[in-house]
């Protein structure tokens, strides 16, 4: 049996296409990024080895503040907006008795298959300042706060952030119900009987125990904030000036508009850096309060 | 009173409804309209005469026909060789028996957890150097490579759940080490391979990153990429660009509808996968 199923010949040709698409694709490139950090290079002629002078560069310069503190407002806004919307669309969905729970549900997770393309242009319309819907809405409802959403320098990029936590919002809502859905019954009932309100219930007995959801879903959303990048290119193409820039932008105009590749390869690896030392930390704090 | 609590309870959820679903409505509106019903007459509502004309004009005066067929050309392919390469390799870790598959496992599962931004500049001058630059290749090799770690996973967690007795039957009956995995165990994981497929297809879909990134040929470029170029020189025409958006949304949504369990079963496996 054993020598059936270790025909070494099989095993290599079973294995050797994806092997190799992968670590040609992925694995190399990604050592390429920390290795190319280290040197001045345009991607074309010869590189040359400048050591940290890429790094000292990067900390020096006036577009990481914006981007770090972009990334940051992006992330909070998806952290807040889907987990925490979320979260309480969740509660009240799990419950077997309220109508409809498919179409909510079907309702909710339609414009996460849309391209992203597309809901950054409808969003155009949608923040349109003559002819938008929101500023017609508040026209129509005599509420003067009608503004160029997209072209203000310091509130463009919570506009910018909420497209895409629009977008993604069913996606942490299927994980949150499948979170809910995954806890026993008789836990919460139990709760219930002992004098606990719904409420109370879903505090102390149900959130508790989707510790491992959440840890998940913390990771996605602040992961992704830290490295947005696609709605501000077509929203704002990271403007007004480069007060939308963030992170990714920022390899992207390295790389991609000023050549600057071993610059590019840098600010990837802080990236990696920051998204990283991000996950451990929510790690850390839900693993922290052990029931 | 208890009806009366839940039906108050229910309201944030349909509120959410609304704000989820009426912009998308209301971009199916304006597509119907002309440009005096969206900015004056009728913004919100209904078109009250359905202007089937812009769909018309959309599609056959840009290259939204070429952009479907990259689109579907590039899907196509990729899902397809993810599948088969993702088979192959789960196999030889989860069912075959020798002595570096966990390693390998580990080695495979690293690149779930890598951001694409990493891999980007590298991978740019590796599809220009192999001379892959505004071909389907230089979509395709890179869909397949970042859709191989996840689909592996899945594949590798399914065929793990099959019993021994499975492969000693096959070899009693000396069925070949091929036959085995191609008459055995490829249908036994079947549900696997619908979820997967349903997700890498969405997926390469709708990828825009390192589409804007590696092709720039007008002719190559796939829908996401394509839709771009309405946004500069149509802006004025939203009736056209509604056009064009919903006509470029409807496949993943009716693909959606038709599989929605599988969809969001594909996320979720995800999220169990890598948690």
């Amino acid at each position: 049996m054993n020598k059936y199923l270790g025909n070494k010949l099989a095993i290599t040709l079973f294995l050797l296409p994806a092997l190799l698409v992968y670590s040609v694709i992925l694995i190399y490139p990604v050592l390429q990024t920390g290795f190319r950090s280290f040197y001045d290079w345009d991607g074309l002629s010869e590189a040359t080895f400048t050591g940290l002078a890429n790094y000292k560069e990067l900390f020096a310069d006036p577009l990481l503040t914006t981007s770090l503190r972009n990334g940051l407002i992006f992330a909070a806004v998806l952290a807040f907006f889907q987990i925490g919307l979320g979260t309480i669309l969740a509660l009240v969905c799990a419950d077997e008795r309220i109508r409809g729970r498919k179409l909510l549900k079907t309702a909710y997770f339609i414009p996460v298959v849309l391209s992203v393309t597309v809901v950054c242009q409808l969003w155009i319309a949608v923040y349109d300042p003559t002819n938008g819907l929101i500023n017609r809405l508040f026209d129509i409802l005599h509420i003067p706060y009608q503004q160029n959403w997209l072209t203000s320098p310091t509130h463009s990029i919570i506009a910018i952030a909420f497209v895409n936590a629009w977008q993604f919002m069913g996606y942490q809502f299927a994980l949150l119900y499948a979170g809910v859905k995954s806890i026993p019954e008789q836990y919460f009932e139990a709760a219930t009987i002992d004098g606990c309100s719904k409420w109370q219930a879903h505090r102390h007995v149900t959130l508790p125990l989707m510790r491992e959801t959440y840890k998940f879903c913390f990771t996605i959303a602040i992961t992704s904030g830290l490295g947005a990048f696609v709605q501000m290119l077509i929203m704002t193409s990271g403007g007004p000036g480069t007060s939308n820039y963030t992170l990714t932008y920022m390899i992207y105009r390295y790389a991609f508009m000023e050549s600057e590749y071993g610059y590019a390869c840098a600010v990837s690896v802080l990236l990696v850096a920051i998204s990283l030392l991000a996950t451990v930390i929510i790690n850390k704090v839900f693993d922290r309060k052990e029931v | 009173m208890q009806k009366l609590n839940r039906f108050v309870l229910q309201i944030p959820l349909w509120l959410y409804f609304i704000v989820s679903i009426y912009p998308l409505f209301w971009m199916i509106s304006y597509s119907l309209k002309n440009n005096e019903e969206i900015f004056v007459t009728n913004p919100f509502g209904l078109p009250t005469h359905f202007r089937f004309e812009n769909y018309v004009t959309a599609w056959s005066q840009f290259n939204i026909p070429r952009y479907f067929l990259n689109s579907f050309i590039v899907s196509t392919i990729s899902t397809a060789v993810i599948i088969i390469l993702a088979l192959m390799f789960a196999f030889a870790v989860a069912r075959m028996v020798w002595r570096f598959r966990g390693a390998m496992r580990t080695y495979m599962i690293v690149g779930m957890f890598m951001p694409l931004q990493v891999i980007m500049v590298p991978l740019a001058i590796l599809v220009r150097d192999f001379h892959l630059t505004n071909t389907y290749g230089a979509l395709i090799i890179p869909y397949v490579a970042i859709g191989l770690p996840f689909s592996t996973m899945v594949f590798y967690g399914y065929m793990k759940s099959i019993p021994r007795e499975v492969e000693e039957a096959a070899c009693m009956d000396g069925a070949n080490i091929f036959r085995l995995f191609i008459q055995v165990i490829v249908p036994m994981v079947m549900p696997a391979i619908a979820t997967v497929a349903i997700f890498q297809y969405l997926n390469n879909w709708n990828e825009f990153t390192l589409a804007y990134i590696l092709i720039t040929d007008e002719m190559m470029k796939t829908l996401p990429l394509g839709l771009l170029f309405f946004q500069g020189t149509y802006s004025t025409d939203w009736g056209g660009m509604g056009a064009v958006m919903t006509m470029a949304s409807l496949p993943m949504v009716i693909l959606y509808l038709f599989f929605s369990e599988q969809v969001e079963r594909a996320m979720t496996v995800g999220s169990a996968v890598k948690g």
